[in-house]
């Protein structure tokens, strides 16, 4: 020990360095802020699509606009106040307007599916049908999915692991649309065993959303095949996923000890095999997020399921601009929200990645 | 240090008998030349057809029409054999530009580390964050999409960020081997280095990311075409989106002209995949069964 | 936690492990790989076996046999082992091949921890060691709590750990030296009277392992265990061992106090392992190494397994396999040519 006893060096203000490396050391600070980012730039990157684009839609809309009688000016009055946009103020200042607004939740009107009418009313109003079926099946496909990936990497090289595995492999790798059609033909057409009116719609007609038992009834037979197409469709990922890294992690010296302590076989494929196989699945389960809530386009068009996909398929057709972009905007954000989400939980899962950014024990040998 | 020396044809030859060892994979191998040989050399000897029959709408499978015919009474194995030429090409085409972008992003990223690093990988990440499909389905309405190269450099465009950041994990571990380290202090250059010596030790896993990007190019197709936004022609993905537009599923006369291109899409995702495991076996020796 | 003097081998009661015709085999596609071949030992209540030999010689297959942790694709073909457990004066027999998984579980651990080497990856990464410490203790229905807490740091000072902090910290916050402490503190955890060390000190740097030799003799003085510590590393056994029984292709080839080992061996193999090691004195002509391989555990040669690298080898070593030769009554040797190996030996490996 020296006799010296060192000078603390006087205290310096905090710095905007000191404030970032704060942010950036704390791991949770660090994943908020970098999805703040990331969802500004998607913002903004959509506002100069829109108006930066050949074929520019303003345009086109005011043409459309034209061609049914309307002069050149009102079309573009009109055009521009549905989207909530000063087509003569500079750029610049039309992106602030355009931010206010996105704070403000303000969307603009829809164009053409119901003109006049916000955006953000007509697309919160399917949001919450898109969120159940998706969501559901997200969370059955990727339990099962683990399920079955554990079960094929304990059993490896049984009959059962191949059975799984070139099943999964083969169902997975057929694109979901052809899943969908593949049930509607079998369940609805050749064997008849579901009414093809429960294939179409999300709701039977005269049936209130609430929390009647009718009401439950009827919305979970209704999402019963586009449910298993979603499920059939991103299943064969998370097994095969979590087959192999169930695998590697069997191989792993910790798992050998812990049968060498005499722990039981539960213990063991909970806290020290499951947890650590399904660490890798989580980041997964982010991006595939990002899948699902887009192929839901597909399948809600084939059931005509009242979500958002559909109404992004039925915008597109119309060319009914505000929507999209509003769509786009909204999933968007859900999807980068979850994704924060999925990184915190990992984060939370595995103590590696949150000690990262320095501390740790001194290492007294 | 590099695989110099070694001829060509031997290491060929060599990686066919190692495929042929795994029966899947060769099935796979087989059918994809197959549907190749039948898109491209196919149309040469079988002439399209382009005109409507009237007289033969919507017929089942028969000894005249094997595969029945569509809507407009032409006969849809010659739809077939003429369908595929677009989706093969585009898969192709879009697999190797999203394979290159990513290695070509991926090993530069990894290489150089520091800023450009946390650059790249911002960049990265943003374009993982947004949902794939839904920004390509938005965005080819507002780009009009002339021809399939454009939708393949599209589909690429949009590719790339996965494949990329698999491919800056394992050139990061390589950067650690010893002859990388060997071939930097001989200062031979970062383009010789990634070139020659890094590259030549990935193609197994460089060969498994250009499948796995062809198979998400289908994937994609698939649902733009079904969706209308993708411009027609006669392909695989019009041909079953025309029948489901004219209601072939509550028609079992016309299932046929359903089924049959969704078969052909399906089987070539399948002998892709089914190439790919086999490579993958090849590649990764503790996958293959035995001690 | 007693102390007791146990360096001299306790005679008197009856040893803590039988290991009696133990055959191990492994298999491979090409055939069965004889790792185990006929191993047969028994170690003394208190006392310290070295299980020296190079790699593929089975002695980590043979520890792994003792706690029945043997791979999938390997089993125990012949052979028994017989632990007791001294306990108020009344000794437990038990057969361990014969236990059912749930005995086997118990019996892992309690009685006999086996502490494997390369500790780096011994520990499950996303808990801490506290919660570790608890699964081992919860499974075997031990402390718990507070008193677990207190044990658990008590031993953690006996091996020279920071308690508190390694307490709570994870894993990967820990140096490679650390966490062999560690599992070695948790090998002691529920105090087994048979603890298995395999290479405890290898992929540690030099000052570590002089550490943890140190910490280990000290453990032998403090506590009562019997000990099979696993090694290619010979001056490992002059420190910590009473006996050492040295291994070559599946089988036991030596076995004597560590005395004799390294005055007076009587196997060529051991002989040339002395020779091999270089002392500060010796002079550097005297340095050899055993020219040759290990033999293929799955083709082996007819005779004694060591004959092809052996400058003694005649007709006999050839063709009949020696069984073991007693130089004297605590000594076991199997070969041949024992009474002469020394002499023909001591000018080098050439003859």
């Amino acid at each position: 020990m020296s006799a010296i006893t060192s000078v603390s060096p006087p205290a310096k203000p905090a710095t905007l360095r000191d404030h970032l490396e704060r942010i950036t050391s704390n791991f949770w600070l660090r994943t908020v802020a970098q999805k703040i980012f990331i969802v500004w730039v998607v913002v903004t990157v959509t506002f100069f699509l829109i108006r930066a684009l050949p074929g520019n839609p303003i345009e086109i809309f005011v043409m459309t606009l034209m061609d049914a009688g309307m002069s050149e000016e009102e079309a573009r009055t009109t055009a521009a106040s549905l989207m909530r946009i000063d087509l003569d103020a500079p750029l610049s200042a039309q992106y602030v307007d355009y931010m206010g607004n996105l704070l403000k939740g303000d969307l603009g009107d829809s164009y053409v599916l119901s003109r006049g009418k916000a955006v953000n009313e007509i697309v919160f109003q399917r949001l919450p049908w898109t969120m159940f079926s998706v969501g559901t099946s997200l969370l059955i496909s990727f339990v099962l999915g683990m399920f079955l990936g554990m079960l094929a990497a304990y059993k490896r090289n049984s009959w059962i692991d191949h059975l799984l595995t070139n099943l999964g492999a083969a169902i997975n790798s057929i694109p979901n649309t052809l899943v969908a059609l593949i049930l509607v033909l079998l369940l609805g057409v050749t064997w008849k065993l579901v009414p093809l009116n429960l294939m179409r719609g999300s709701l039977s007609p005269g049936v209130e959303p609430g929390f009647t038992l009718e009401f439950l009834l009827d919305l979970f037979k209704h999402y019963a095949v586009p449910g298993t197409v979603y499920v059939l469709s991103t299943l064969g990922g998370w097994m095969l996923a979590m087959r192999s890294s169930t695998s590697s992690t069997l191989g792993e010296d910790y798992v050998t000890v812990a049968r060498a302590r005499g722990l039981s076989d539960m213990r063991i494929i909970t806290a020290y095999v499951g947890r650590n196989a399904s660490l890798p699945l989580v980041t997964g389960l982010a991006i595939s997020l990002g899948f699902v809530v887009g192929g839901s386009i597909l399948i809600e068009k084939i059931f005509v399921y009242q979500g958002v996909g559909l109404l992004l398929s039925q915008a597109i057709a119309k060319r009914d601009y505000p929507i999209m972009q509003g769509i786009l905007l909204v999933t968007t954000i859900t999807v980068i929200l979850s994704t924060a989400l999925a990184d915190m939980l990992y984060g939370w899962l595995d103590p590696r990645i949150r000690i990262a950014g320095g501390g740790g024990v001194n290492h007294v040998k | 240090m590099s695989n110099k020396g070694k001829s060509f044809w031997t290491e060929t030859i060599k990686t066919f008998k190692l495929i042929a060892r795994n029966k899947v994979g060769l099935l796979g191998l087989i059918l994809v030349t197959a549907l190749v040989l039948l898109s491209f050399v196919g149309p040469l000897l079988v002439p399209p057809e382009t005109q409507a029959h009237t007289d033969r709408i919507n017929k089942p499978p028969s000894a005249e029409h094997v595969l029945g015919t569509d809507f407009q009474g032409r006969d849809n194995l010659i739809m077939v054999i003429h369908g595929g030429r677009d989706v093969l090409l585009v898969a192709f085409t879009a697999g190797i530009l999203t394979t290159l972008i990513s290695v070509a992003v991926g090993s530069v990223s990894a290489f150089f580390g520091g800023r450009m690093d946390s650059m790249l990988m911002t960049v990265t990440d943003i374009w993982l964050a947004i949902p794939r499909f839904l920004l390509l389905v938005v965005l080819a309405t507002l780009i009009e999409l002339e021809n399939i190269w454009m939708l393949a450099i599209f589909l690429a465009i949009f590719g790339w960020p996965a494949l990329a950041r698999q491919i800056r994990s394992q050139v990061l571990s390589l950067k650690k081997r010893e002859y990388v380290e060997a071939a930097q202090l001989l200062d031979l250059g970062a383009a010789h280095i990634i070139l020659k010596e890094m590259l030549p030790n990935m193609m197994n896993y460089i060969m498994i990311a250009l499948i796995t990007s062809m198979t998400t190019a289908i994937y994609s197709q698939t649902g733009l075409v079904f969706l209308g936004v993708v411009p027609f022609g006669n392909n695989w993905g019009v041909m079953f989106s025309l029948a489901y537009a004219k209601n072939a599923i509550y028609n079992p006369n016309a299932a046929a002209s359903l089924l049959a291109p969704m078969g052909a899409i399906i089987l070539f995702q399948l002998s892709l995949v089914m190439f790919s495991r086999s490579l993958e076996e090849i590649f990764n020796p503790r996958l293959r069964t035995g001690v | 936690m007693s102390k007791s003097t146990n360096q001299q081998t306790s005679k008197s009661s009856p040893p803590t492990l039988s290991v009696r015709n133990l055959v191990i085999e492994y298999q491979a596609k090409r055939g069965a790989v004889r790792a185990g071949r006929d191993i047969s030992f028994n170690l003394q209540r208190g006392e310290a076996v070295a299980l020296i030999g190079e790699s593929g010689s089975g002695k980590t297959t043979a520890g792994l046999g003792i706690v029945r942790l043997l791979p999938e694709n390997a089993q125990i073909k012949q052979g028994q082992i017989i632990y007791r457990r001294l306990e108020n004066g009344r000794v437990t027999e038990t057969d361990v091949r014969a236990l059912n998984d749930r005995q086997l579980r118990q019996f892992r651990w309690k009685e006999c921890a086996m502490v494997f080497q390369a500790a780096l990856n011994a520990f499950n990464p996303v808990l801490r060691i506290s919660a570790q410490f608890g699964d081992t203790a919860r499974a075997h229905n031990y402390l718990r709590g507070r008193k677990l807490k207190e044990r658990a740091l008590h031993l953690f000072d006996l091996v020279r750990l920071d308690p508190e902090r390694v307490w709570r910290s994870y894993p990967h916050e820990l140096s490679g030296g650390m966490r062999q402490r560690v599992l070695i503190a948790l090998g002691l955890l529920l105090e087994p009277q048979l603890l298995i060390l395999d290479e405890p000190t290898t992929a540690l740097d030099i000052l570590t392992q002089r550490n943890i030799i140190d910490m280990l003799k000290d453990l032998r003085k403090t506590l009562d265990f019997s000990l099979i510590f696993i090694s290619h590393d010979l001056s490992l056994a002059v420190e910590l061992a009473d006996r050492v029984a040295t291994m070559y292709a599946g089988r036991i080839v030596e076995l004597c106090d560590v005395y004799t080992t390294f005055k007076n061996p009587a196997h060529p193999y051991t002989i040339g392992l002395i020779n091999a090691v270089p002392t500060l004195t010796a002079h550097k002509d005297r340095v050899t190494s055993i020219p040759g391989s290990p033999p293929d555990l799955i083709d082996l040669p007819p005779g004694c397994k060591f004959h092809p690298r052996c400058p003694l080898a005649d007709e006999r070593c050839r063709t009949e396999e020696p069984g073991m030769e007693n130089p004297t009554p605590n000594h076991q040797a199997a070969c041949w040519k024992w009474q002469s190996a020394r002499e023909s030996l001591a000018g080098g490996w050439e003859l």
